[in-house]
């Protein structure tokens, strides 16, 4: 999974390209660290290239939802694949986070 | 197809990887995203949980019965029933989820059954995929 982050003031727009799985879920917790720390941070994720996701990834996206709601912040995912979009259906995890 | 893992622990890439290149598995790409992500989940849970004091050895196997495709994990780490947990609420706001636990309920989710049984100290695990 690689994870590229442009920050302007507030804004963060990040691009997610490839895989989130088991074996780079610590991975990507560190490289999203600097959105977890922001104060009041505006984060738009383009997913258009984020191939897959299991409930270690989930489990990231729950957490930095947490962070962000917790700091009065926004999150929104965009431009995911269908297959993806199913995982978050499924999990009840397109309810508590805001995809478009 | 029946693969002999040992050890396992850091493994768990390297067994999906093996359990995915079978020549059981079927071509159609969202089944077989859905088939990975419950292999990946399953796969994960045994090798994180299974032996807490060191490591130890998995089966993983494939076969076709039909238009089944049925994948066995087994184990002989200590019993644990993954299918006895209570599924998450996911009707709860995002400060109320708890982190984590989704892995089975996925397995539940995307295949067509899952299956747990202990048999001769060994941990079972089974979960079938109807592929055509």
């Amino acid at each position: 999974m690689d994870v590229k982050i442009t920050q302007t003031e507030n804004k963060y727009d990040v691009v997610l390209n490839g895989r989130l799985d088991t074996t780079n879920a610590d991975q990507f917790l560190k490289d999203i660290n600097p959105l977890m720390e922001a104060a009041n941070p505006d984060i738009e994720v383009d997913c258009t290239n984020m191939e897959y996701t299991s409930s270690q990834g989930l489990r990231m996206f729950l957490m930095l939802q947490k962070s962000v709601g917790s700091k009065g912040g926004k999150l929104v995912l965009k431009n995911m694949k269908a297959q993806v979009k199913e995982v978050f259906d499924i999990t009840g995890f397109s309810s508590i986070i805001n995809i478009i | 197809m029946i693969i002999r893992f040992n050890p396992i622990a850091g493994k768990c890439g390297e067994i999906i990887e093996k359990l995915m290149s079978s020549p059981d598995m079927p071509k159609d790409d969202s089944l077989l995203f859905k088939i990975r992500l419950s292999i990946e989940e399953a796969v994960e849970n045994i090798v994180r949980y299974a032996y807490e004091n060191g490591d130890g050895w998995m089966e993983a196997g494939t076969m076709l019965n039909g238009a089944n495709l049925i994948i066995t994990l087994r184990d002989a780490g200590k019993p644990f029933n993954p299918l006895a947990k209570e599924d998450p609420d996911i009707t709860l706001s995002a400060e109320e989820r708890k982190i984590g636990g989704l892995g089975i309920f996925l397995c539940k989710k995307l295949m067509d059954s899952v299956r747990y049984e202990y048999k001769d100290g060994c941990n079972i695990f089974t979960m079938t995929k109807v592929i055509s």
